[in-house]
């Protein structure tokens, strides 16, 4: 078994993080069984934290915690398995206070699965503050991607962590997912045989794989709304071996060779709101 | 209680069947099988508690409304009342779009560049 030892990001960038990411998953044939050993590590942020779990969940990888400092920080957040009850992530929430634990959302469990992101959502905007506009800007952002997991990906379960750090003024939200990734649903769905890269692009450009009208805009439209609408947030969003990074207007694809996600994964940062937002702008 | 029976209608409440937040396409199947059950013509959803619903579960639930109003047989009428303003806004740009949906595709040419270029850029 191959033994990942997790490097520690450079800084708290979201670039940055992407790097410690490339730099994890580099080589690895997806799928195959890891030992992640984080004893490097004294922060962590969600995009590196989140689908190093889902990983973990997903190929029964091993992971070793024992000399981490940030060991404490990681059972608060129920690293590596996450909660998938609302019991639990009451009980997580009720033991631990502002540490928002991993969830993992099944799809098979409808309802259950919408109370507990639910929950969650209001978790959320307790951290936000009355801010006119915010709350549903990223109520949208989180319910469109989350959604897209269980329309899209083949899956039954997608992941999401959300971590607040209130001295910076920003949150971090990594949603995830251990699906198909957009070229072979693409593939799969309208047999295009697209490159990641492509991919990512007819994702962006509204081009959806279902019939119906209307349909294709959740993507664009929340990174849009964390860009745009809340102002100065940044979007990255990994499918295959591509990666797209918005920061504010500046847009960039990257390749990342040697590297292989099967699924999806998509980071943002949101700085807390302090004006009102008006997101319906972009959604429409 | 889910749902509330008088003498023609129906009356669902969608936060208790469903949740607060009204998030993913495909719980309104949840809402469609509830309906389905109903022996009243008429069946009122009524959102009062529901905070906000995504553009996707609108989607779903404007084309709920269509089905469930043009069925040949068992047809209802299917109406919404006491949703909060956010509510109200994602049903309007939903409904809009199918009547008037956008021509336009949204552009995208984004800079391509690979990874390490990237890192670099933010490391200098």
């Amino acid at each position: 078994m191959k033994n990942i030892v997790i490097p520690k990001p450079n800084n708290e960038s979201l670039i940055s993080q992407l790097g410690s990411l490339y730099n994890v998953f580099k080589g690895v044939n997806f799928g195959e069984k890891l030992e992640f050993d984080l004893s490097l590590l004294n922060w962590v942020i969600p995009l590196l934290v989140l689908p190093i779990s889902a990983y973990i969940n997903e190929t029964q990888s091993k992971f070793k915690i024992d000399k981490c400092s940030i060991k404490g920080y990681l059972e608060k957040i129920s690293f590596p398995n996450g909660v998938s009850s609302i019991s639990s992530f009451q009980r997580q929430i009720q033991k631990y206070k502002t540490f928002i634990p991993i969830s993992v959302l099944k799809k098979e469990e409808k309802v259950g699965r919408e109370r507990l992101e639910s929950i969650l959502e209001e978790k959320i905007y307790e951290t936000l503050g009355n801010v006119s506009g915010a709350r549903s800007a990223v109520w949208y952002s989180i319910s469109e991607l989350i959604t897209n997991i269980f329309e899209h990906s083949k899956k039954d379960s997608g992941f999401i962590f959300v971590q607040l750090y209130p001295q910076k003024g920003y949150l971090d939200i990594c949603i995830v997912d251990c699906g198909r990734g957009f070229a072979k649903t693409y593939e799969e769905e309208k047999g295009l045989k697209l490159s990641d890269e492509d991919a990512i692009s007819e994702v962006m450009k509204g081009n959806s794989v279902k019939k119906d009208t209307d349909r294709g805009y959740g993507v664009r439209t929340s990174k849009d709304v964390v860009c745009k609408a809340l102002k100065g947030g940044g979007f990255i969003l990994i499918s295959g071996s591509c990666a797209l990074v918005s920061i504010g207007e500046r847009e960039k694809l990257a390749s990342l060779p040697n590297f292989y996600w099967q699924g999806v994964i998509i980071a943002y940062r949101i700085p807390k709101p302090t004006g009102s937002v008006d997101y319906l702008r972009y959604v429409i | 209680m889910e749902t509330n029976k008088n003498q023609n209608s129906t009356t669902i409440k969608v936060s208790e069947l469903l949740a607060p937040i009204i998030n993913s396409r495909d719980v309104v199947d949840v809402l469609e099988d509830k309906i389905k059950k109903t022996d009243t013509e008429s069946v009122v959803l009524d959102f009062s508690n529901v905070k906000f619903i995504s553009r996707s579960a609108a989607h779903a639930l404007a084309l709920l409304k269509e089905r469930i109003e043009s069925r040949a047989s068992n047809r209802k009428s299917l109406s919404f009342i006491n949703a909060n303003n956010d509510v109200i806004e994602m049903l309007r740009i939903v409904a809009a779009n199918k009547i008037y949906p956008k021509n336009k595709k949204p552009e995208f040419n984004p800079e391509k560049i690979d990874i390490s270029s990237l890192l670099k850029e933010v490391a200098a």
